[in-house]
């Protein structure tokens, strides 16, 4: 997953989850506007907050810039302090536009369906379009692989995370183990950054993340951990990787399918063209160079929407069950 | 390739001049390569089927009539596109280079066995005196990776800039980009080359710290398109986009038109943007 970390002004916003930023205006005043820009009026931008990038300020900018310009309208940050934020931003259609990672994508799949659609998704530069979860320990600890990990304590991201929980406890039933009783305690972080923290801090025994730029043959670039060593927050060193599994289908550019159709043309090729028409802007926004975007569809989703409803099932019924894909 | 390095004044540029941003009403014109010229019309009833495919869906998503422009060669085309003539037409480089003032690449197509045209990297030792890709003729030359994407990508940068076989003294495949980058430090090679995601991932700042902080990018570019869509320089922000949106979806959405309006390029995957220069070589290195 390459989330784009954007931090707008803070204003909660009580129960919802949600903070609105500030807007940035685009090229015709909203009495001039016809069309679909007049249906439209404005681009609401739903985005997940993250304190461990000090450039988010200038990386919102950026991006704010890019899409009033593209579009001709004012674009509205909304900032989402978590995962169910942007969820429940899109399934509510109180946004536009937003990035999902797929287990995201699937939960929203699973409230409405074809009024989401996923448009767009970041193609590495060695052509793949996945990205891995790491299981994560301290090096000084005494766990070498996930088997030392019985009984130990595992932090988890979000329940709503794909890399941090739906695929690797979907992977580890693959291999046999129960994530429900392998671990003899499991915690919830909220967010990549904090799980890496609590991991540092000798809260978890364990945790499990996001990590891209890369492969397990070639190593990893991106990643929580990698943008905190850069910080000076944490070293690299003082983590050790027991387990990775993946590729995992990219974090997907999800439009509301009830917009203007001319709308949503216009952001999936504005948004595509950005690394070739404006590369400063692609990589000052936080995307990794030889990176570009490429066309996805609800197809693409399809095992992480089956993962997610198998998950789901479980944790109501304790049963299996069947592909909720169709 | 157009790089705009001041983003804030391309919308100070667009915030006055708004109808830059607009879609026009006007039909949307494209050539057609046919044995006689012809003025441009609705397209026959009885064109192929992907073709009429192709111009329904671009009609029905630009909200636009659209007209094919029957155009004798390539050259014809180009200088149709030049003097208003036409909207869009596939072109090469030889037929581009005439207009390419007036004009910019906004589309190309990645054939299935082929990876994006992402920018290849070609760097040394900061104190080596040799500062171009001529320079280097007889060089050692390491590249690395863990896959064909770490070779072929720069070959194919390379070999556009007439860098081929026997260019470089001795040739090495190192195992991964740090390898290959390692052997660069080490005086074992003169030469790194490298695809940008690779270079971005051996070059990480830790810190605020790099192994590449004691090199310097010799050479940056990607690879030539041979062929892509052209458009005026003309063409309005949104039509562009909107353009591009269309038809990087079009093998999913569409799957009779692409294969029409992609049949130039055999085993086509997928419709990809490009920058304004896609068809012209890059010559000059460009260190960022």
């Amino acid at each position: 997953m390459k989330t784009l970390h954007i931090r707008a002004l803070t204003l909660a916003l009580t129960g919802a989850a949600i903070a609105v930023g500030s807007t940035l205006g685009g090229c015709e005043r909203k009495s001039e506007l016809s069309g679909w820009r007049a249906e439209m009026k404005e681009v609401r931008f739903a985005m997940m907050a993250s304190e461990e990038d000090p450039t988010l300020t200038r990386k919102l900018d950026l991006y704010k810039d890019y899409f009033a310009r593209a579009t001709g309208l004012p674009v509205r940050l909304y900032e989402a302090s978590d995962y169910n934020g942007k969820i429940q931003a899109i399934s509510s259609g109180q946004v536009d536009i937003t990035l999902l990672a797929s287990a995201s994508y699937a939960n929203v799949d699973a409230q409405i369906g074809e009024l989401a659609k996923p448009i767009l998704t970041v193609r590495r530069a060695d052509g793949e379009l996945g990205y891995y979860s790491m299981f994560l320990v301290r090096a000084d600890s005494p766990y070498h692989e996930l088997a030392d990990l019985k009984g130990k304590t595992m932090g988890y991201v979000d329940l709503n995370s794909t890399s941090g929980y739906l695929y690797p406890r979907a992977k580890m039933r693959k291999e046999g183990i129960d994530p429900d009783t392998f671990f003899g305690k499991v915690a919830i972080a909220g967010g990549h950054t904090q799980a890496i923290m609590a991991l540092e801090n000798g809260q978890f025994d364990a945790t499990v993340i996001n990590v891209g730029g890369g492969d397990p043959v070639a190593g990893f670039t991106t990643g929580a951990q990698f943008t905190m060593a850069r910080r000076g927050l944490v070293k690299l060193e003082d983590f050790r990787p027991v387990w990775t599994v993946g590729p995992i289908a990219t974090t997907a550019v999800v439009v509301r399918s009830d917009r203007p159709q001319a709308f949503i043309d216009l952001m999936r090729g504005a948004m595509a063209a950005l690394p070739y028409d404006e590369p400063e802007t692609w990589e000052g926004g936080g995307q990794t160079d030889g990176t570009t975007l490429t066309s996805v569809d609800r197809e693409h989703y399809r095992e992480v929407i089956d993962l997610r409803h198998e998950e789901l099932v479980r944790r109501r019924t304790g049963a299996s069950a069947g592909p909720a894909s169709s | 390739m157009m790089r705009l390095a001041a983003p804030l004044l391309a919308a100070m540029a667009l915030s006055v001049a708004p109808s830059q941003a607009s879609a026009p009403t006007t039909p949307l014109r494209i050539a057609t390569l046919t044995e006689e010229a012809a003025p441009c019309a609705p397209l026959a009833a009885d064109a192929p089927a992907g073709e009429r495919a192709y111009f329904a869906l671009l009609s029905r998503r630009l909200e636009r009539q659209v007209l094919s422009c029957p155009m004798a060669s390539r050259a014809a085309a180009a200088a149709a596109l030049a003097s208003g003539g036409a909207d869009l037409a596939v072109l090469d480089a030889a037929s581009f280079r005439p207009v390419a003032t007036t004009t910019r690449s906004i589309l190309t197509v990645r054939p299935k066995d082929q990876f994006s045209r992402i920018a290849v990297v070609v760097a040394v030792r900061a104190d080596d005196e040799r500062r171009t890709l001529a320079d280097l003729r007889g060089a050692a030359v390491a590249f690395g990776g863990a896959n064909r994407s770490y070779y072929d990508r720069p070959l194919r940068a390379l070999a556009d800039q007439g860098v081929g076989e026997g260019y470089f003294r001795t040739h090495v495949k190192a195992a991964s980009a740090e390898e290959a980058l390692e052997m660069l430090r080490d005086g074992k090679v003169d030469v790194l080359a490298l695809h940008a995601g690779a270079w971005r991932q051996v070059c990480l700042k830790v810190k605020g710290k790099s192994r590449c902080d004691e090199l310097r990018v010799a050479w940056r570019g990607r690879p030539r398109a041979t062929l892509a869509i052209v458009a005026p320089n003309t063409m309005p922000l949104e039509t562009r986009y909107r353009l591009i949106g269309v038809h990087v979806a079009m093998h999913q959405e569409a799957p009779s038109a692409f294969a029409w309006a992609s049949a130039w390029m055999p085993n086509g995957a997928e419709f990809e943007p490009t920058e304004s220069d896609a068809l012209i070589l890059t010559s000059s290195a460009a260190p960022r």
